[in-house]
């Protein structure tokens, strides 16, 4: 059954609803049920929450519909559906349009700590000094300035050596 | 070999868990991975954590999930190695386990890689050099998937960036018994933690156990989140030991020495009743109104007899030979 409204996907949600007397029966996609405040239905656990979260920022819905991930064949819907990503790439693939509900789930949505081997040595650098830079913060706090100094020295040099290149 | 829960567990913490999620760069998370992928990305883990000289991999040996049975799997979810769904699918899925079950590494559960350092008491940066120190382990001999802005990228959400969470384990008997647990979980999800009962739905709990964990992985580095952690895990030890003095002394004492009666002498002891008394004599046993042979037994005993851990050591499988054995074993340890 196709959804009644849309048109477009499979009708996963199906809601009866009895007003005096008067049965009605909608079924709608994942898409339209949530666009009609019907998210709360699948509510009790942390995947349907998710997709609520990620429901909200479908307004790219119609045109990215037919959109898949060239690694795993996930599309947008597959990822709204079951509150998770396909592969690592989905993140890139479908990015902008969960940057809004990662903002939402986190507050931010922007890293920070620890980087892998694998990465950049731009990016490790600065994983490095963030780390120095905590342990500078805890040093002074617990007034260990020996420490402290060393600490500065150490992030100076790296910094410097930042400028040079 | 001792297990991790037969140390340090006789505080108001628990216990602590550290645990990071890792996938591999350019292979589909095992929601979408077909066998012959999950293989590879096993055999490739394996290889690099477990077939190179380093003085973690003497002390780790590997697990087929696929062949082990129901109970064992169960067992290992009671003692907190794994996850209820690692055990439920175990196809193809491997555990990585380190001797005294402190290191699990579990294959294929959310994530590729899921390591898991568990510690008795209160052990927050103990426990995540272990898991870091694995982590980087993994990271030199092979690509992990990792984006600049959203960090270490998950199959779920809720997990990118740093792919921690950790978590203590609480015995918060008072707090429980004046209603304070509740209003406790709404502050601390205001700081991107949260509280939630264990061993029981929604935030009750058999034996006053609850878990205090980092919400929040994205934008907050690690150091940060284990420094909030800890420090609202200090400000719930002082509540509850400011707590436990109001408690009226005679009423404490009588509900202590009733369970500690009823362990040591009843002949059918359910999981749910030993649940309950063993609270009580954990908490006798801090506060000193009891005395045990060792402080750990309390925890020891509660984990050795939960159902799957009986049905897995004792072979019996209907539930009042269950009842049977589990008074028996509690008559025998606390006499």
């Amino acid at each position: 059954m196709m959804c009644e409204q849309c048109g477009k996907n499979l009708a996963t949600t199906h809601v009866h609803t009895v007003i005096n007397g008067v049965s009605t029966q909608k079924n709608l996609c994942t898409y339209c049920a949530v666009a009609d405040g019907y998210a709360g239905l699948h509510s009790g656990n942390l995947m349907n929450m998710l997709s609520t979260v990620f429901g909200e920022s479908l307004d790219a819905h119609s045109s990215s519909n037919e959109k898949r991930c060239s690694c795993c064949g996930a599309t947008f819907s597959d990822i709204v559906e079951s509150g998770r990503a396909g592969c690592a790439d989905c993140y890139r693939v479908f990015g902008p349009q969960l940057m809004s509900s990662l903002q939402r789930l986190h507050g931010k949505t922007k890293h920070v700590g620890k980087v892998p081997q694998s990465a950049s040595g731009e990016l490790k650098i600065a994983a490095c000094l963030q780390k120095l830079k905590d342990e500078l913060a805890n040093a002074v706090a617990n007034e260990e300035f020996e420490n402290a100094a060393k600490l500065r020295d150490q992030i100076k040099q790296i910094e410097a050596g930042e400028k040079h290149e | 070999m001792s297990k991790w829960y037969e140390f340090n567990t006789s505080g108001i913490v628990v216990s602590t868990r550290v645990r990071l999620a890792r996938n591999l760069a350019g292979v589909p998370f095992p929601g979408r991975m077909n066998e012959a992928q999950r293989a590879e990305v096993n055999k490739k883990i394996i290889d690099a954590i477990i077939n190179v000289p380093s003085s973690l991999s003497k002390e780790l040996k590997v697990v087929e999930m696929d062949t082990i049975s129901d109970a064992a799997a169960l067992a290992m979810v009671e003692r907190h190695i794994i996850s209820p769904a690692f055990a439920r699918n175990r196809k193809n899925r491997r555990l990585i386990l380190s001797d005294d079950e402190s290191i699990s590494i579990m294959l294929g559960e959310e994530d590729h890689i899921r390591i898991q350092v568990i510690k008795g008491g209160l052990q927050l940066s103990e426990a995540y050099e272990i898991a870091d120190k694995i982590d980087t382990l993994i990271s030199e001999s092979l690509t992990i998937a990792f984006d600049e802005q959203l960090g270490f990228l998950t199959e779920c959400p809720t997990n990118l960036g740093t792919g921690l969470r950790a978590s203590v384990m609480l015995h918060l008997p008072a707090l429980e018994s004046t209603g304070e647990v509740s209003q406790l979980a709404d502050a601390v999800s205001k700081i991107g933690l949260t509280i939630r009962g264990m061993y029981g739905e929604g935030s009750g709990s058999k034996a006053s156990l609850y878990q205090l964990s980092n919400q929040v992985t994205l934008g907050i580095s690690e150091k940060t989140a284990l420094d909030n952690l800890k420090s609202i895990t200090m400000q719930m030890i002082e509540r509850e030991q400011a707590t436990c003095k109001n408690l009226d002394k005679i009423s404490l004492e009588d509900s202590v020495f009733r369970s500690f009666g009823t362990l040591k002498n009843a002949r059918i002891l359910s999981s749910d009743e030993m649940m309950q008394y063993v609270s009580q004599i954990k908490l006798g046993e801090r506060l000193q109104i009891i005395k045990l042979k060792d402080e750990n037994l309390p925890i020891k005993l509660m984990i050795e007899t939960q159902p799957a851990m009986m049905a897995l050591n004792l072979q019996v499988q209907n539930a009042t030979e269950r009842d049977i054995e589990r008074a028996k074993i509690f008559r025998e340890q606390l006499a």
